[in-house]
């Protein structure tokens, strides 16, 4: 069942148009990987998608669910359904990560957050301030954690394997196959090295993006040319593989 | 000279901090002691939803210048605690005599003196025996009732060698009292390894004129907790209260101050290290919504080898035509004496409040989420009652912060 869909998606910040063009079609379950130098546009176009108001959509459309939700403030998209692990996250000294945690849980329910904590390994985080002090593992674990105590439909993950250490790479892999599997999660993951993309069970399809646009898409073996020659080499492999 | 006589030259001499107001425009009524405590239904309600004390279960309350005890005092007969009016305990207890007015001049400012010369002694005392360690909290009440009087207290409490209190004082107006001038004056006495922690709960209202004036001594040893929190409009308050601290004694003070309206707030606490190995303590949480001016305060006075101070105040401006000013002072007169600070006042970051709407919380649910954890400090070995209340108090701050 389709469940998100991007129609000719651009989007800009400030004046600047970051993203161009973009169509995407995400069905339910499907984990959708997202490639891209840094400056690409891949955060620009999560969070267009989750409604951030940092970005605005300057043409184009976000479908969920078969509704536009272009002009959709952010809290209401979670309240719908789809949740964004960000790649930054804000230290909020004095608020306690256990009370953030109870909040989501009694906006969105707490069927199987248990399992979730117990996989992130976030339990010692529970009585420390958000994020203030935190590894970066810490930090990477704990928003995945946030995101998915939402039981999204939609799960945006922005660079979830960027800072961290094999330990925490494995967990927050365990996590995301875990949400696809156990409760039919879609997944759209961005990521500048692929480091997570060996551990995850189920790649849908994998997307390359440069200069704001999506520019090639195809299957796992996509990335692996990518990530083994670059975004330029790769690409003049795959669309010589291609031709 | 009498100190009559300082006091009554000093009726026109203003605070050096805060706002100077005309104390001639208030009226007030003639002291009173009553030991049957009669109060209002409607004043019950109303102190109690405000500062979540009800004035009938404590063990000294003061309605404008009627204090009430006697009945009251009863439940802390079996710890051998006295809870009484000041004026009566300065008739029973040469002790008392010598304790009143020793920390706290009466020609301190224009407020100490209207209350030495005017206030009858009224205020409570508060005697904790030596050893005693008192389980429940010693809850008072302070109420001003009525339009454009003062209410003068005098309060002194003496915890002995190696006992330990909780003393908990709401301060506050029932519904529609609007103008009005409230001074407190406070001498607290911490014996030898002996601990009070001392938990303030002001609730007043726009029009209101505030001036507590407390001092404390904390021998050898012991350690002395302030817990205060303002969450309402005033037309302005001032206080600053001041803690003398001998050879290894500890200060933990945390205030937590949120302004309201037009109000003027001169906030603050000053230690003064003057025994080895003392300590001292002083965090900040200022909010300042609407117009209001906020002047957070701290001043660490480092005069003995091996002190410590730090003063740790934070700022929130939560409207644009808000003002805080965070005015740290630290001051050593010791080599060996180590004092810091740490001061910071923001806006609530943008970042924050679009990271929280991403987890599925409104702009205005964000606000109050922040505004709430900024808020949430709590120093050591508080009542679980007077945490809950704050708690709450904090809740009804951070609500009105999302508006």
């Amino acid at each position: 069942m389709l469940l998100l869909k991007l129609e000719g998606l651009n989007v800009c910040v400030d004046d600047r148009v970051v993203v161009r063009g973009v169509d995407l079609d995400v069905s339910c379950g499907e984990v959708h990987v997202i490639l891209g130098p840094n400056g690409a546009g891949k955060t620009s176009l999560l969070s267009a998608i989750m409604g951030l108001p940092r970005v605005r959509v300057c043409g184009g459309a976000v479908i969920f669910e078969g509704e536009d939700i272009t002009g959709v403030p952010a809290y209401e998209r979670a309240r719908r359904g789809i949740a964004l692990a960000h790649q930054f996250v804000p230290a909020i000294r004095g608020v306690r990560v256990a009370d953030i945690v109870r909040h989501v849980v009694e906006r969105f329910g707490g069927d199987g957050y248990e399992d979730v904590l117990e996989i992130l390994d976030v339990k010692h985080l529970m009585g420390r301030y958000l994020f203030y002090g935190f590894s970066g593992g810490e930090r990477r674990r704990l928003e995945l954690y946030l995101s998915l105590i939402q039981r999204p439909k939609l799960a945006l993950l922005d660079e979830p394997d960027s800072g961290v250490d094999v330990d925490s790479l494995r967990l927050i892999a365990e996590a995301v196959n875990y949400a696809v599997r156990s409760w039919n999660t879609s997944i759209i993951l961005v990521t500048h090295s692929g480091a997570i993309l060996d551990k995850l069970y189920d790649i849908t399809r994998v997307h390359i993006m440069l200069g704001g646009r999506i520019v090639h898409s195809g299957d796992i073996d996509v990335a692996r040319v990518v990530l083994s020659k670059g975004y330029v080499e790769g690409l003049k492999v795959l669309e010589v593989a291609l031709q | 000279m009498s100190l009559g006589d300082r006091a009554r030259k000093a009726l026109s001499k203003p605070s050096p901090y805060g706002v100077d107001i005309d104390v001639s425009s208030y009226a007030i009524e003639e002291p009173q002691v009553f030991e049957e405590l009669q109060v209002e239904r409607g004043v019950e309600e109303a102190v109690e939803s405000k500062i979540g004390v009800r004035p009938s279960m404590s063990q000294y309350l003061q309605l404008g210048q009627s204090a009430f005890y006697k009945l009251m005092e009863k439940s802390l007969e079996k710890y051998g605690v006295k809870v009484m009016p000041l004026r009566v305990a300065i008739g029973k207890f040469d002790i008392v005599r010598d304790m009143a007015w020793r920390l706290v001049e009466p020609d301190t400012d224009k407020y100490t003196a209207l209350t030495y010369i005017y206030g009858g002694e009224l205020g409570y005392f508060v005697y904790v025996p030596p050893g005693v360690k008192v389980p429940t909290p010693i809850y008072t009440c302070l109420v001003l009732r009525a339009e454009r009087r003062a209410m003068l207290a005098h309060n002194v409490v003496y915890v002995d060698e190696g006992a330990e209190a909780h003393v908990v004082t709401g301060c506050t107006i029932p519904h529609g009292v609007k103008g009005g001038l409230h001074v407190g004056i406070s001498e607290f006495y911490v014996g030898r390894g002996s601990r009070l922690t001392f938990s303030m709960i002001h609730s007043w209202a726009e029009g209101l004129h505030i001036r507590p004036r407390t001092a404390v001594k904390v021998a050898e040893g012991g350690e002395y907790v302030s817990y205060y929190v303002i969450y309402s409009p005033v037309s302005s308050i001032q206080l600053f209260p001041r803690t003398i601290l001998d050879r290894g004694a500890r200060l933990h003070a945390a205030s937590v101050i949120a302004g309201r309206a037009q109000g003027n707030y001169d906030v603050g606490t000053k230690a003064q290290l003057e025994g080895a190995g003392s300590s001292a303590e002083i965090v900040s949480r200022v909010v300042a919504f609407e117009d209001s001016k906020i002047y957070a305060r701290g001043d660490v006075e480092g005069l003995a080898p091996d002190s410590r101070g730090h003063i740790e105040c934070l700022g929130l401006l939560a409207s644009p035509n808000a003002t805080i000013s965070s005015i740290p002072i630290v001051t050593s007169r010791n080599p060996q004496s180590t004092l810091s600070h740490e001061a910071a006042i923001g806006i609530i970051a943008r970042e924050e409040i679009e990271y929280l709407e991403s987890k599925g919380f409104t702009e205005d649910e964000a606000k109050s989420i922040i505004i709430r954890g900024f808020m949430s400090i709590e120093p050591p070995g508080i009542p679980d009652m007077v945490r809950a209340q704050v708690k709450r108090l904090i809740d009804h701050i951070a609500r009105a912060g999302g508006l």
